[in-house]
């Protein structure tokens, strides 16, 4: 993946569809050796996007998914008590084997202190998911998920793995990474996040598609759904959107959406379909509610205007053009 | 190219968009990898590097074309290239000729650059654009960039350049070129001077916003609205206010995150440490405590009244972004008796509830405010809301109309909840002070029945207020 234009085909093979800034950013971040932070509502792609950017560069994908309370020992490594505890219960006799002929106590310890090393070696460390990055042989693709749900003295912990790409383990020494893996932290925006993090990440902000691409999501994920009527589905959400809802449906819930159309067998979007539907889109029972009262409402105003305009009434051409667009059971009529 | 970048970085900075060193520096290496072919790329690059939250990402686009406007400032055309040499030679002649009496000076170099498509460097352009003297004196706040190069044109008498070309044309066509080879020399040149005129104006541009940039170095918008007094802002002011509660909420959010945390724990929980033990053998190596609960809950008292109208506004939208830090809240407004607000909380965001809030809540005559009964009523209706975990906020200043005071009501209150704090947003002078418009204040006789008093009178010390409650 030498140029922009690259990412942006490799991505595309794993049926991602990347803007342009997108492309950059995954670019700059492989040249600079950056992490990325990616941030932006829920649903729209980002932890999508680690996916293909590591499979796209044959990176392993690595997950941390981050949550209130999380600390190192969930995230770096910890170690195996029990495994440590089996060991010694079986070994006792190696042990015991080993202390004989020691007179004093001190001396005693010194032997079993010289056989420390074993049981705080690599064997009984279980890696979490920062220190496998870091230890793993191939490079990999680290993703961070929702780190703005972990606390902010996480957050200034990853810094130093961030920064220096090592960790330190006081009874083994610095580990140091064989490859540099790559980062994508994500945020959902829910707290602020800190200036230091900010500032170590290059930053993408992940929107809401446009109606083009969002369309181009839609038949590259569901295959089988009639051009017409995808384009139909994505002209509805980007109105739902438009709304003042709770929650905006997301393009995730875009592709369920299309999904359940295409298993529904739907021809066309009409008011049948989208009173056993809308609850795919809308997560919320007041949303639902918000939105049928005014579709309703621009479905009343828009035939209004259209009768309006059949009689010969003069309409100016922007409520003409406004009736259009909100015709959403323009199917059905036909 | 790296003076553009840092003129560029500048002018952001002087917008409030953050950047640091170490930021410009990614910003100067991410330029070069992304290189400057493709526009697009570029201005990912600079974008992903520079502007780490996503509401400054308007002032980058706004900025962004007046510095790399035009990258390259090449001539779209070689006038003369689809010449035989012959003609060609005419042609050079002819222009030579034309060029050597021609005056003023700016004129000429336009008409040379226009017709030999060798272009001008910024330098030239800057140069040029100098000579026109009236232009330092238009401010980018008074007109748009298009105004100041439409002028700048006249000055340099731009249109001025067809007639030459006209001309020289006229010239060509006596010397008996083929009318062919004109019109393509017409059209060719006609490009070069449309490019020239764009560069122009992305370069007039670019400068009206560099001095824009010097200019307001100094002014701090963000460190401004945190100080500026509650009853100066505005409608016009709504977006800000809600962006900067968002950020303020989300700082203190986190603050008061870490402070649950760091807080004393509570006493040994004796049934999870063994649960979590059991895998050592029931060895305690991990050992659990019980969380203290300190979530506190909310009750907010707020008076809707006209002059507190923006400072309930802030509270409430504070108080609401940090819901998850609370147990639970209630509210309630009170004019001449109490009303429960907490309703409006419940099926809509916190901005639109307090729209509602002040639609529907509203005095019907004036000189109405009786905190004293409200505070009766509450008791009376609504004691349920308040108990021994309660932090009771009331909101007011105080100033009761010459009704009774019911300091008795007050004391009930603080008997039941843990704590009684009031936000007052008058300065601590005026409390207890007879004031002709609004007539005497009760503050200092509620003051010693109240756990703290804050004066809240700015955005600053309202969030220090809500600060000490957690």
């Amino acid at each position: 993946m030498k140029s922009i234009k690259d990412i942006r085909a490799a991505l595309a093979q794993q049926q991602y569809v990347a803007t342009d800034e997108i492309a950059t950013v995954v670019f700059l971040a492989q040249q600079l050796g950056k992490p990325v932070l990616a941030e932006g509502p829920a649903g729209v792609g980002k932890t999508e996007l680690a996916k293909v950017w590591a499979a796209a560069g044959g990176r392993e994908l690595i997950r941390l998914q981050c949550y209130e309370g999380l600390d190192e020992t969930k995230a770096l490594y910890e170690w195996e008590y029990a495994k440590q505890l089996l060991y010694t219960q079986l070994m006792r006799d190696k042990l015991n084997d080993l202390m004989a002929g020691t007179s004093t106590l001190a001396e005693a310890a010194d032997r079993l202190a010289a056989e420390e090393d074993v049981f705080f070696s690599q064997r009984f460390m279980l890696q979490r998911p920062l220190l496998k990055a870091i230890m793993s042989e191939q490079p990999v693709l680290l993703l961070i998920d929702e780190i703005d749900r972990a606390d902010a003295e996480f957050e200034a912990f990853l810094l130093e793995v961030l920064s220096d790409f090592q960790i330190s383990v006081p009874e083994i020494g610095t580990i140091k990474a064989k490859h540099q893996p790559m980062v994508l932290l994500t945020s959902n925006n829910t707290r602020e996040l800190s200036e230091a993090l900010k500032r170590r990440c290059l930053f993408l902000h992940v929107g809401y598609p446009s109606v083009e691409s969002e369309l181009e999501v839609v038949k590259l994920k569901v295959p089988g759904l009639p051009p017409k009527l995808a384009q139909q589905a994505v002209e509805m959400v980007q109105r739902l959107r438009e709304m003042d809802l709770k929650k905006n449906p997301s393009v995730s819930e875009t592709i369920d959406w299309a999904r359940a159309l295409l298993e529904l067998n739907a021809k066309h979007i009409d008011k049948g379909i989208l009173d056993t539907t809308l609850n795919v889109l809308l997560k919320y029972e007041g949303d639902i509610q918000k939105a049928k009262r005014q579709l309703i409402r621009d479905e009343t105003r828009g035939k209004a205007e259209r009768e309006g305009r059949d009689g010969g009434a003069g309409d100016d051409g922007r409520r003409g053009r406004r009736g259009g667009e909100d015709d959403w059971t323009r199917g059905r009529n036909n | 190219m790296e003076k553009r970048v840092i003129d560029f970085i500048t002018a952001l900075r002087a917008r409030g968009v953050r950047i640091s060193i170490a930021e410009s520096i990614d910003a100067m290496r991410a330029a070069e990898a992304a290189g400057v072919g493709d526009k697009d790329f570029f201005r990912a690059a600079l974008r992903a590097t520079l502007v780490k939250e996503y509401p400054d990402q308007p002032v980058f686009d706004e900025l962004f074309p007046n510095f790399f406007g035009l990258e390259t400032p090449q001539m779209p055309q070689m006038p003369g290239s689809g010449l035989t040499d012959e003609e060609y030679e005419q042609f050079m002649e002819q222009l030579m000729e034309q060029l050597q009496n021609m005056t003023p000076e700016q004129l000429r170099q336009l008409f040379e650059a226009m017709m030999t498509g060798q272009g001008m460097s910024r330098e030239e352009m800057q140069q040029l654009i100098d000579s026109a003297a009236s232009l330092g004196e238009i401010s980018l706040r008074f007109a748009p960039p298009s105004y100041a190069a439409r002028r700048a044109m006249r000055e340099l008498q731009f249109d001025k350049l067809n007639e030459l070309l006209d001309a020289l044309m006229e010239k060509l066509r006596e010397a008996g070129m083929s009318e062919e080879a004109i019109q393509q020399l017409m059209q060719e040149a006609r490009q070069n001077q449309a490019a020239l005129a764009q560069q122009m104006a992305d370069q007039i541009g670019q400068g009206m916003a560099q001095r824009e940039a010097r200019e307001n170095q100094a002014r701090r918008e963000a460190e401004d609205i945190m100080d500026r007094p509650f009853e100066q802002f505005g409608a016009q002011d709504a977006d800000d206010m809600r962006a900067v509660i968002q950020r303020l909420a989300s700082q203190l959010r986190s603050r008061v995150a870490l402070r649950q945390k760091k807080a004393a724990k509570g006493s040994l929980d004796a049934k999870t440490t063994l649960r979590a033990n059991m895998r050592f053998g029931a060895v305690p190596f991990d050992v659990r405590y019980r969380h203290k609960h300190l979530k506190p809950k909310l009750t907010v008292i707020v008076d809707r009244s006209v002059s507190t109208e923006q400072v309930v506004s802030f509270l409430l939208m504070l108080i609401y972004a940090l819901q998850d830090q609370v147990s639970r809240t209630r509210s309630f407004a009170f004019i001449e008796t109490i009303y429960d607000v907490t309703p409006f909380f419940n099926d809509n965001r916190p901005e639109q509830a307090i729209g509602q809030v002040m639609q529907e809540v509203r005095s019907k005559r004036s000189y109405s405010t009786d905190l004293g009964a409200s505070m009766a009523a509450l008791m009376d209706t609504y004691a349920g809301a308040i108990d021994r975990r309660t932090t009771v906020i009331v909101l007011g200043d105080a100033r009761n109309n010459e009704n009774d005071p019911r300091l008795d009501m007050l004391e009930a209150i603080k008997r039941r909840a843990r704590r009684v704090v009031w936000f007052n947003p008058e300065p601590p002078y005026m409390w207890g002070r007879y004031d002709p418009g609004s007539l005497s204040s009760d503050m200092l006789k509620y003051q010693p029945l109240c756990d703290a008093v804050h004066h809240v009178s700015n955005l600053r010390q309202l969030v220090a207020a809500v600060d000490s409650l957690f």
